[in-house]
């Protein structure tokens, strides 16, 4: 056992003076009060080390043992703190009352240095489980909330979808990357370029606000996964890292989605002269996803042959147009209305594409 | 004289626990007798005030240093004066306080003649 610190409260001196002798002896460092007051005083004292156990006459002028007890164990910082009474032979009867009020344990005045140190140790112990069990907690509540706080941080930058998987269990092996089906979207705004050259650079920022304000809403609600928006363009996919068996779907309900709710700003900004119409690829079909990038800077990003044919389809769209793969069209045929949009010849793909151009969802009684 | 004031077990005990240090003992025994003296003036104050309630903690107080020094005739008239001091009625007061300063008295030189022995 190694060495603790012990307060030694007592009003007689030649209790203290003995006490102090044979703690010191079995290896205690010692502090003294002679009542309660004092007692309390250096236990509350921030520039006094903390004690391990107090050893604790009851009968004392100013604040006595049973006094003292009913402080330490309705302070919350020193009800922990281990009490060993001392007593004389003839107070049993106040041992029972202090044991009662919390009191560890008891000793005789004059006490065999054996037992002492064997009482004193085991108080010791206990306390020092005791506080181990709330250090331990206190690391882990500090833990979860800095955990809760990366979480919701991380939110703020990622995906919802991307920053929950971050902290799921198989987090680590999502973001080493995997293959799955998806569907992917680019959407941009036509006419932006001119637009941001131009407008004054305060309404080009205020217009983004505004355009981010209504597209990210509905992406989270349509549960797309944000890859990346810079500017004016942005790439959203689906279908992973949460699986979603109706991604093409969604896909094409959030393009639509978008398309609605981009009417009412488009107007409000083609009254101050500015024609502005987002335009969106959409595709399907395998791509790798994970964690992309370089030490310091990675995305959650996907790589692969759908990825560029949603790109190069939204780079093809005209002024409000959704343009959608055949794979995608497949997919979600029975929830879309389309009308085809010709066979097109994109840059990095071998042969022409046949592609449709979504005019409406198809309303459920429809589909069904 | 000293065997009826000192209960020589009891400061063989004092010796034993201390490892059998008399230069610390010594200082404890001096500790006492100064303790003792400020508690039997307390006794005295409370004697001649007839307040018994005054009386519990110095004789308390008296009742478990004595003890421990081995001076068992004044531990024992200190209880049993704590005792009533408790109940609020302490039959002859003065007398037994007075008491209680004679045998401390004879607790000192007894010690101290010991102490001169060795």
């Amino acid at each position: 056992m190694i060495g603790g610190r012990v307060l030694v409260v007592d009003d007689t001196a030649f209790n203290r003076r003995l006490l102090v002798r044979l703690l010191t002896s079995i290896g205690h460092e010692t502090l003294e009060a002679e009542n309660g007051r004092e007692a309390l005083a250096l236990l509350r004292d921030p520039a006094v080390a903390p004690v391990d156990v107090i050893l604790l006459d009851i009968v004392m002028p100013e604040m006595d043992g049973y006094e003292t007890l009913e402080a330490l164990k309705t302070d919350p910082q020193l009800l922990d703190l281990p009490v060993i009474v001392i007593t004389g032979v003839d107070e049993l009867a106040s041992v029972v009352r202090c044991i009662q009020m919390g009191a560890a344990d008891y000793l005789p005045k004059t006490v065999d240095p054996e037992i002492l140190r064997a009482r004193i140790g085991a108080s010791m112990s206990a306390k020092r489980l005791h506080d181990l069990e709330r250090e331990t907690l206190e690391q882990q509540r500090r833990l979860l909330a800095t955990i809760d706080r990366q979480r919701s941080e991380l939110a703020r930058f990622l995906s919802p979808q991307v920053a929950a998987l971050v902290s799921s269990d198989d987090g680590e092996a999502m973001l080493a990357g995997h293959r799955r089906e998806i569907t992917a979207m680019f959407c941009d705004l036509r006419n932006f370029t001119s637009f941001s050259e131009t407008a004054e650079p305060e309404e080009v920022l205020g217009f983004l606000r505004a355009y981010h304000g209504v597209m990210g809403p509905l992406i989270v609600e349509h549960e797309g996964t944000l890859e990346h928006f810079a500017g004016d363009g942005f790439m959203t996919f689906f279908n992973d890292p949460v699986l979603q068996p109706d991604h093409a779907t969604r896909a094409v309900g959030l393009a639509v989605a978008m398309r609605e709710r981009f009417a009412d700003l488009g107007a409000e900004w083609r009254k101050r002269g500015y024609v502005l119409e987002i335009g969106v690829g959409i595709a399907t079909g395998y791509a790798t996803l994970g964690r992309i990038g370089f030490e310091g800077r990675y995305d959650y990003g996907a790589v692969g042959h759908a990825i560029i044919l949603a790109a190069r389809l939204s780079g093809e769209a005209a002024a409000g147009e959704i343009l959608i793969a055949p794979r995608t069209y497949a997919a979600a045929e029975d929830a879309i209305e389309v009308e085809p949009a010709g066979d097109r010849q994109l840059k990095g793909f071998s042969r022409p594409i046949p592609v449709y151009a979504v005019t409406a969802m198809r309303t459920r009684e429809v589909a069904e | 004289m000293s065997d009826a004031v000192l209960d020589p077990a009891a400061f063989a005990h004092l010796l034993e626990i201390t490892g059998d240090d008399l230069e610390f003992v010594d200082e404890l025994v001096d500790t006492y007798f100064d303790d003792a003296v400020v508690q039997l003036t307390a006794m005295r104050q409370a004697a001649d005030s007839g307040d018994a309630e005054a009386l519990v903690r110095p004789a308390h107080s008296l009742k478990s240093s004595s003890a421990n020094v081995g001076a068992s005739t004044l531990s024992e008239a200190c209880r049993s004066l704590e005792a009533d001091g408790r109940t609020g009625v302490v039959p002859d007061f003065a007398g037994r306080v007075a008491g209680c300063e004679l045998t401390f008295a004879a607790v000192r030189s007894a010690l101290l003649t010991e102490r001169a022995a060795r």
